[in-house]
């Protein structure tokens, strides 16, 4: 599914991933942690194609193309999905626009019609009660005025209705309540399956004990420095990320 | 460099020709001879006039307009695929003269009367020229020496006028080069309620000069609903006054989109002179290629109690000149005056640019007043958001185009004339555009 060799990105001169590995087969599930500032979400932002970013060296290879040859909707369109860290207010675009928009694009690509009103309402309530949705979020601007938690909520609607081959969480965990934790693990999970692939970033170790991970990696300094399976994550919960700085620079790369 | 007293188009001798012409009434000749004498002194206002700063009409002094109209007739189909609405009394002008046929005015409501200025212009004595002055800005002398054409709509007093009247003044393109003269007159009796749109549109790509003055007077408590929806041809001249006197809790809803002409100037003034009225005074300009637009606002709270409330947004693409100047005066004894303004701009591209100036000028201290002018560009982020769920960039890009111009939109009440109208702004979305 996707290939990540050898990956350096820059940012104004700044070298932030210096040399990222990592192979994510269909099916599998990773977990990405790692210390404030290491640059799980300047990977994430690389993957899905934000500009900015400086490809120094490496590639990366998804469903045997180039990845990083797409501009961000082309990569969307072909099944990568990215939650944001930080989902951005569109004051005057109203949530089903964009929920029907980004629909379109992605059937478009597949070759498919566009659904007619009456099958596009029914699936996207039916997404809604997936991750518990109040209908009144559909009519309001996207993201405005949400809280912490209906942001991230409503990036999993998204992710459930456009049913990506590539779903990559950034920390869509941070600042939900125990409830949101579990209904929206519940939505990832509906969506497991063997054709998909999820990289999951996230700074705790209660979100594997719901999405239970294949594969645990630790992100520093750019680098994927350790991995290994859940049980990292519980390591990691009691030692911290002190002991990073003892291993030697370049171990993966 | 030429002064604009050198002016190509002799519309001095035009007007004296008009003054000069049999049966007309002798208050009009004086009317019209004052503009005259006005217009000799002072001719085209240059750009060291303050109001006239950032807005240069050497080019239109340049121009050799023509003021004879030969006849022309265009289909109703036409009419009907240009108007904005379909169930609207339509009163139409056609290359400067009204057009019986294919104007709707036949079944009025009753309280309401609808004639063209060319018909009724010797009943209108005390009406005409009442809510402006020749020493406005504006081009009030050009137009009141010259005006020949328009429409004059008056309601009874307590009539509710429910269907909207559209005026659509069209340039055809027949006459190379026409100059048209209009005024509008709209005089609302107390308690009176009516919605107008003033429609501009063009037919040919050519130069053409629309010039239109239109007077209003709102008595006791009448509410007017007032759009004008400019889609002039892109290289013709747009130069409109709008001004509005304001009885005692009368409202006046004003909103003014401007998307056609090379270049458009509009001088958009409210007299609040009763207690307890209100304007709201909305406009929506998107420009592009070598496109000018300048509107200048002007509200006056003339008496304690009033309030108005102004937003003008504007998007700017190409080498695009846009200027917004608003200025609010709150007079002395204007005390609890509520008065909010507000200038917010996009900028598409690097060779646009905006002079925005909002002023309010307060001589009263017990008011509540605020103001404030933006220019931005579109946010990345936003962007970005877009397109990682899939739309492509000029989607995306005009998809937020949109959305930072749809508030001006949402603000209008009637649900069919804000849908009509927010699909005439989509479709001049930029559909292209660099990086900003
Ligand atoms: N546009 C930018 N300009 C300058 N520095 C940047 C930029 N983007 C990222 N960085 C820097 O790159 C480093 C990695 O940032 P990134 O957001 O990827 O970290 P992260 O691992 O996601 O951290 P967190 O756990 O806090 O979300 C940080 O030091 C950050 O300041
Ligand atoms: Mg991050």
């Amino acid at each position: 599914m996707l290939e990540i060799k050898n990956l350096h990105a820059s940012v104004d001169g700044k070298e932030i991933l210096r040399g990222i590995n990592l192979t994510v087969n269909a099916g599998e599930v990773h977990a990405i942690m790692g210390p404030n500032g290491a640059g799980k979400s300047t990977l994430s932002n690389v993957l899905a194609g934000r500009d900015g970013y400086e490809i120094t060296q490496g590639e990366v290879i998804y469903k045997g193309e180039n990845l990083l040859d797409f501009e961000p909707e082309e990569r969307a369109q072909r099944g990568v999905f990215l939650a944001f860290q930080y989902p951005v207010e569109i004051p005057g675009v109203s949530n089903i626009y964009l929920l029907k928009a980004a629909l379109n694009a992605v059937r478009k690509y597949q070759g498919l019609d566009e659904l007619d009103a009456i099958d596009f309402l029914t699936l996207v309530r039916s997404k809604m009660e997936l991750v518990k949705m109040d209908e009144q979020f559909l009519h309001r601007s996207v993201n405005e005025g949400f809280s912490g938690g209906e942001k991230k909520r409503n990036e999993i609607l998204q992710m459930a209705l456009l049913e990506p081959s590539l779903a990559i969480l950034d920390e869509t965990d941070s600042g939900l309540d125990i409830d949101a934790l579990k209904i929206v693990s519940e939505g990832v999970n509906a969506l497991r399956s063997q054709e998909r692939s999820i990289i999951m970033i996230t700074h705790y170790q209660r979100l594997l004990d719901y999405i239970v991970p294949d594969f645990v990696h630790v992100l520093s300094k750019g680098q994927i420095v350790k991995s290994g399976d859940k049980e990292l994550a519980k390591e990691l919960e009691k030692t911290g990320y002190s002991w990073v700085d003892e291993q030697p620079e370049g171990v993966s790369a | 460099m030429k002064q604009l007293s050198e002016l190509a188009t002799p519309f001095a001798s035009v007007a004296e020709a008009l003054i000069a012409a049999e049966g007309t009434a002798p208050w009009l000749k004086k009317l019209r001879q004052d503009a005259l004498t006005h217009f000799k002194t002072f001719s085209l206002p240059a750009k060291k006039e303050e109001d006239w700063k950032y807005t240069s009409l050497w080019s239109l002094s340049q121009q050799a307009f023509s003021h004879h109209a030969e006849s022309v007739e265009i289909a109703a189909d036409q009419v009907d695929s240009v108007a904005l609405l379909h169930d609207a009394y339509r009163v139409v002008i056609v290359d400067g003269v009204f057009s019986e046929e294919l104007s709707d005015i036949d079944a009025l409501q009753s309280g309401l009367s609808i004639t063209a200025l060319s018909e009724s212009v010797d009943q209108l004595e005390h009406c005409l020229g009442q809510q402006t002055e020749l020493t406005k800005a504006g081009l009030n002398a050009l137009n009141t020496m010259l005006m020949s054409e328009g429409v004059v709509i008056s309601i009874d007093s307590a009539i509710e006028i429910e269907k909207t009247i559209e005026i659509i003044v069209i340039n055809t393109g027949n006459t190379a080069n026409l100059a048209t003269h209009l005024r509008h007159k709209i005089e609302l009796a107390a308690d009176a309620k009516a919605t107008v749109i003033e429609h501009y549109v063009g037919l040919t790509p050519d130069s053409y000069f629309t010039d239109v003055v239109t007077e209003v007077n709102l008595a006791e408590r009448a509410r007017l609903t007032h759009y004008k929806l400019q889609q002039e041809s892109n290289n013709a001249f747009h130069i409109a006054t709008l001004a509005t006197h304001q009885a005692q809790a009368s409202h006046w809803l004003t909103n003014n989109i401007s998307l056609g002409a090379k270049l458009a100037r509009n001088d958009i003034h409210s007299q609040l002179l009763g207690e307890q009225s209100h304007v709201t005074m909305d406009g929506l300009y998107l420009v592009d290629g070598e496109q000018h637009v300048d509107n200048h606002t002007r509200i006056d709270h003339a008496v304690p109690n009033t309030t108005s409330d102004e937003l003008y947004k504007g998007v700017l693409d190409g080498n695009s000149h846009a200027v917004f100047n608003g200025k609010v005066m709150v007079h002395k004894d204007a005390q609890k005056t509520d008065a909010n303004q507000s200038n917010r701009n996009l900028l598409l591209s690097r060779g646009c640019e905006i002079d925005s100036k909002p002023e309010m000028e307060i001589y009263a201290d017990d008011v509540k007043c605020g103001h404030g002018s933006a220019i931005g560009q579109l946010d990345q982020d936003q962007l970005f958001l877009l397109r990682a769920r899939g739309l492509d960039e000029v989607s995306a890009r005009s998809l937020l185009t949109y959305a930072f111009a749809v508030d001006v939109l949402t603000r209008i009440p009637n649900l069919s004339i804000r849908e009509a109208l927010a699909k005439v702004v989509e479709q001049r979305l930029p559909k292209t555009g660099e990086k900003a």
